[in-house]
């Protein structure tokens, strides 16, 4: 494929920059700019004078690196870094490997119920955010949970689910209940777009249902896995609904669990945009090194395999 | 000023590329209060239920006469409002009114968001308690903002129940200790009360009753004083009483805090003036069973109270009309027609003294028909309101206090310590900021 | 070659096709582990929205004293009560979410397609570059986007207004990314190529010939962005200022907090996210037909 598309280019040179066009000028006035001005912010700082009342009392400041000095040196946004990767060592694989497996399920042959299972399983990626504090908190207190009338009456014991270890269980499977549907739709729709005579050849050989999936299927839809995988592992780091969700339920839940909760309490909680705009580009630099370095490691592989 | 160079940078792009007259209509300088002639319309942010409708009465009466109109614009109420009016502060785009609560006051005005509007509404300040009326003026000459609801503090419990289990109204902490252990001795399996962390505001009205002045100031230095003597007192007492688990430990406001009022696992709630809506959804089959009593005092001779909720309307400084928008202020939080409209569409308890005993306060709230004197009493409470001291940084004691003391209530460990990371916290925040902070 | 695909998949496939034979050919053999693991994930997914569903059904007073999963009788008075809120905001914010996500979603399916389509078919200079700077844009959180966003568009005096919303999330780096997976798994070299043989203008090619093809991605990118917006709080918590303009998360949201005075109206609140799902179910079962490939290869020969 790749060698055909080489032939091309002359005469139509300008037309990819054409076509990149309207993403380019969103990107730069939407996204560009506010990272700009969201840099510049952090290198800056609020700096009062007297008891701070009253016009001109508060000026922005240039505050050099301080303001990451400041962040990196907050025991909590490391610790909010380390309950995120123990978070995320769950999450990602879990829910990933649901919406492969769901995905290719759905994309197997004879399935009953396909159009109902498929939007049964998107569905929570549409209940909004402004109900699941109150979703999670009828499911997962003891005194209103069904799950817990039921383990009550069945004499089982009755864990709490937010506290401790199983906290993260309990966060977890918010994120897999709500994201799982949306993965499984890329990566299905990446399976339907396979064209059907290659599996053929495959069947008439005898190959099994799984053998297909393992050796065909899987290696197709290799490029979504990998974009399934680099936004998950970018969600996860940004991770910021699930324990917002949980935290009116439960004091285990502080308001700096994870970094980008921190980022929001200092922002708008305690009104300290510049340490929070600080926060937030430590945050995307540790992001642009996992994903963008898993994306490059994923990238290689395909390529070495494309070579073989 | 780097800033400024920035903004213009921005400004270009965006015109530039959305082409649109964008500088037109960008004058951000705010207009000093000249005297007004000719049709003014104001805007006015507020969380406040049934707003709209009051505010009518203004557009179709004493607004008509005077050619201002304002729109109501609804908002949530909380923390983050304060960020988000900053945000349009810092673009000149606030509205002309917003609703505040008393202790964002001085966060605002630190950023300069609000008018003085002493001119205009200075008159009103004898319709409002002293301590009450303290809290828009910072302690200074200026005033931010015309006081609109309070929050006093009662002790609401289930009569029946503490019938059930023997117990008498406490009216003094120790008193209150005592009940709940009485309660767990009765009944294991219920609680007097619960210790929440989750919302400052309650701990911030019971350290105010015990006489805690957090911020004061003296020239022009801030002194903070949250774990001063006041505050660890009231610190340890719910510590203790969390530790020993006398009582529950758990947030409230969840849908198992609801149940256990419901049902009469928790059947005493230390709440405000506003407790009977709440209650009306968290308990609606307990209606007819809860009564209300002063909160229990530290010592037998003292009759204080705190506040805990209660909000302000004040003018902001990118107004173009601070005037008008005074004038309306000043007639929504004073005016008899308003205060009224205020407390049925509404259902908010005025600031304004002699609305809290007339109109629609002659009558107990629905929920506890039976306590007939229920507003004459709440007024007499409302009187013995403490005097509140509020700072530039409350949002971040506040914060701090959710994360330190949410921790020490899940671990029962020391509730002193943790109000010492608050104290600590808030004034490294103030001198990180510049503030000038007394040792 | 599509027409050789869609007879070819009829007869039964099953790895046992001798056993398949003895049976009546009106009955396909069911496919029993896929079925029934879909199933198990449906339950899995379905019980906390049947939480909503059973939720909303309850009265105020039910909402805290029945039986977490036992239905209430209270779904007419919720819905009275959530149209009357206001003289019935509940629907111009439900139409102010079905403009926003529509349209959002429509114009970011459109920049998506340009996008993934010059990624993947064209090869030129600082290709990887720009498909990097504009993946790089998911990075910087959102919750900091929102603030220079807002100051941003408000030296252009937008906002408060429904470009303040629409503009921002136009953009989606995903939908970016998938676009770029999609057609270059959808759309072959040699088809573009044939087309320019054939005298065809880039642009031409693109809207006859590969657009078609990259139809069911097009339409997976619409349905994120869709609900991506639809769900969105952040954005227009901070551009908007007049609740008749506001979203349904944001409207939903000025329910539960309306101050210490007034309670939440939870009823309200639940009620009105399970109405706001519908809509996101109906959209999503009219799509879903634009995924089988079988269906639309037929529609481009036609």
């Amino acid at each position: 494929m790749k060698s055909t598309a080489r032939r091309q280019s002359y005469g139509v040179k300008g037309a990819p920059y054409a076509f990149l066009l309207p993403a380019t000028i969103l990107f730069a006035l939407f996204f560009a700019l506010p990272i700009g001005y969201a840099i510049w912010l952090s290198l800056h700082k609020v700096k009062v004078s007297g008891l701070g009342l009253g016009s001109g009392a508060r000026r922005e400041v240039w505050a050099g690196l301080e303001n990451y000095t400041d962040a990196l040196t907050d025991s909590e946004l490391v610790n909010g870094a380390l309950r995120v990767l123990g978070y995320g060592c769950i999450v990602v694989p879990v829910m990933l490997g649901l919406a492969l497996l769901f995905a290719l399920m759905l994309d197997s042959e004879n399935v009953r119920l396909a159009p109902f299972t498929r939007l049964a399983i998107f569905l929570p990626y549409a209940i909004p955010g402004v109900v699941a504090a109150l979703l999670w908190g009828f499911l997962y207190l003891p005194d209103v949970s069904p799950f817990y009338f039921v383990l009550d009456k069945l004499g089982l014991p009755q864990p709490d689910l937010l506290d401790g270890g199983p906290l993260y269980l309990a966060l977890s499977n918010i994120a897999v209940w709500g994201g799982t549907g949306f993965n499984m739709i890329v990566i299905y729709t990446s399976l339907q777009a396979i064209p059907a005579e290659v599996y053929e050849a495959a069947k008439l050989d005898g190959a099994t249902p799984v053998q297909i999936a393992l050796r065909i299927k899987i290696p197709m839809v290799a490029p979504s896995l990998v974009l399934t995988f680099f936004f998950s592992i970018i969600a996860t780091l940004q991770v910021f609904n699930e324990p917002t969700t949980l935290k009116p339920l439960t004091n285990s839940v502080s308001t700096t669990w994870s970094p980008l909760m921190n980022v929001h309490r200092d922002a708008f909680g305690e009104g300290d945009v510049y340490g929070a705009a600080a926060q937030a580009v430590i945050i995307a630099f540790a992001t642009l090194l996992l994903s963008f370095g898993f994306l490059r490691a994923a990238n290689r592989r395909q390529k070495q395999e494309a070579a073989r | 000023m780097p800033y400024t160079k920035r903004r213009r940078l921005v400004t270009s792009a965006v015109a530039l590329a959305l082409g649109a007259a964008a500088l037109a209509a960008c004058g951000s300088e705010s207009g000093d209060s000249e005297t007004e002639s000719g049709p003014v319309s104001l805007t006015y942010w507020t969380w406040t239920p049934g707003m709209d409708k009051v505010v009518d009465l203004w557009n179709k009466g004493p607004g008509k006469k005077d050619q201002i109109t304002v729109t109501v614009k609804k908002q949530a109420s909380g923390d983050t409002l304060i960020t988000k009016i900053l945000t349009a502060h810092k673009a000149g785009k606030a509205p002309d009114l917003v609703q505040a609560e008393y202790q964002a006051l001085p966060t605002l005005v630190s950023n300069d968001a609000l008018a003085d509007i002493s001119k205009n509404v200075g008159d009103a300040k004898d319709r409002f308690a002293d301590g009450v009326w303290q809290q828009t003026t910072l302690g200074t000459d200026a005033v931010y903002a015309v006081p609109q609801d309070i929050g006093p503090m009662m002790f609401y419990y289930r009569e029946d129940l503490f019938k059930e289990y023997g117990l008498t109204v406490p009216t003094t902490w120790d008193e209150f200790a005592k009940t709940a252990r009485k309660l767990k001795q009765a009944a294991p399996d219920k609680d007097l009360t619960t210790f929440s962390a989750n919302d400052s505001g309650l701990f911030a009205g019971l350290a105010q009753q015990a006489g805690a002045k957090w911020w004061t100031t003296s020239g022009d230095q801030w002194k903070v004083s949250i774990n001063d003597a006041a505050t660890q007192k009231v610190a340890k007492f719910w510590g203790g009483l969390v530790k020993e688990g006398a009582i529950d430990n758990q947030p409230m406001y969840t849908p198992s805090w609801n149940k256990a009022l419901n049902t009469g696992k928790q059947i005493a709630w230390v709440s405000a003036v506003w407790a009977p809506g709440t209650l009306t959804t968290a308990a609606p089959e307990t209606k007819g069973k809860w009564a209300m009593a002063p909160l229990p005092q530290w010592s037998a001779n003292e009759n204080r109270t705190g506040s805990w909720g209660g909000s302000s309307t004040a003018v902001t400084t990118d107004s173009k009309h601070q005037e008008a928008a005074a004038k309306f202020a000043a007639w929504l939080n004073t005016d008899g027609d308003a205060l009224n409209a205020l407390a049925k569409e509404s259902g908010i308890y005025p600031a304004a003294k002699n609305a809290q005993t007339s109109g629609a306060f002659l009558k107990p709230p629905a929920y506890f028909s039976h306590q007939a004197d229920f507003y004459t009493k709440a007024a007499d409470i409302a009187e013995t309101t403490a005097p509140s001291a509020w700072g530039p940084n409350v949002n971040v004691a506040y914060t701090t206090f959710k994360d330190a003391f949410g921790a020490a209530a899940k671990n029962k460990s020391d509730f002193g310590a943790a109000l010492n990371k608050m104290q600590a916290d808030t004034v490294a925040d103030m001198k990180k900021q510049g503030f000038e902070v007394a040792r | 070659m599509s027409s050789l695909a869609v007879p070819q998949t009829e007869p039964v496939a099953g790895s046992t096709p001798g056993t398949a034979q003895g049976r009546p050919p009106l009955r396909r053999r069911i496919a029993l582990i896929p079925t029934v693991t879909l199933f198990l994930g449906a339950i899995y997914c379905l019980l906390p929205v049947a939480w909503v569903v059973i939720a909303a059904t309850k009265s105020g007073r039910e909402l805290f004293s029945t039986f977490t999963f036992l239905p209430g009788t209270g779904f007419a008075g919720n819905f009275r009560d959530l149209s009357a809120y206001r003289d019935g905001v509940y629907w111009e914010w439900m139409g102010n979410s079905a403009l926003h996500a529509g349209l959002g979603a429509l114009l970011s399916a459109c920049v998506s397609a340009f996008s993934g389509y010059a990624l993947a078919i064209y090869r030129f200079r600082g290709r990887e570059t720009i498909f990097n700077v504009l993946l790089a844009g998911v990075l910087m959180p959102p919750v900091i986007l929102a603030i220079p966003q807002y100051l941003l568009l408000a030296k252009a005096d937008l906002t408060d207004s429904f470009l303040s919303v629409l503009l921002p999330q136009i953009l989606s780096p995903y939908g970016v990314y998938l676009a770029r997976i999609y057609a270059a798994a959808a759309v072959p070299a040699d088809v573009v190529e044939a087309g320019r043989m054939d005298g065809a203008s880039e642009w031409r090619i693109f809207t006859r010939i590969a657009l078609p093809m990259m139809i069911p991605g097009m339409v997976t990118v619409f349905l994120f962005q869709f609900v991506a917006i639809w769900n969105n709080f952040l954005l227009p918590y901070i551009m908007l200022s007049d609740d008749e303009k506001f979203p349904i998360t944001l409207g939903l949201f000025t329910l539960l907090e309306q101050g210490a005075n007034t309670p939440a109206l939870y009823t309200l609140v639940i009620t009105g996210a399970f109405l706001a799902v519908l809509p996101l179910v109906a959209l999503f079962l009219v799509i879903q037909r634009f995924w089988s490939l079988d269906l639309l290869s037929g529609a481009v020969k036609s």
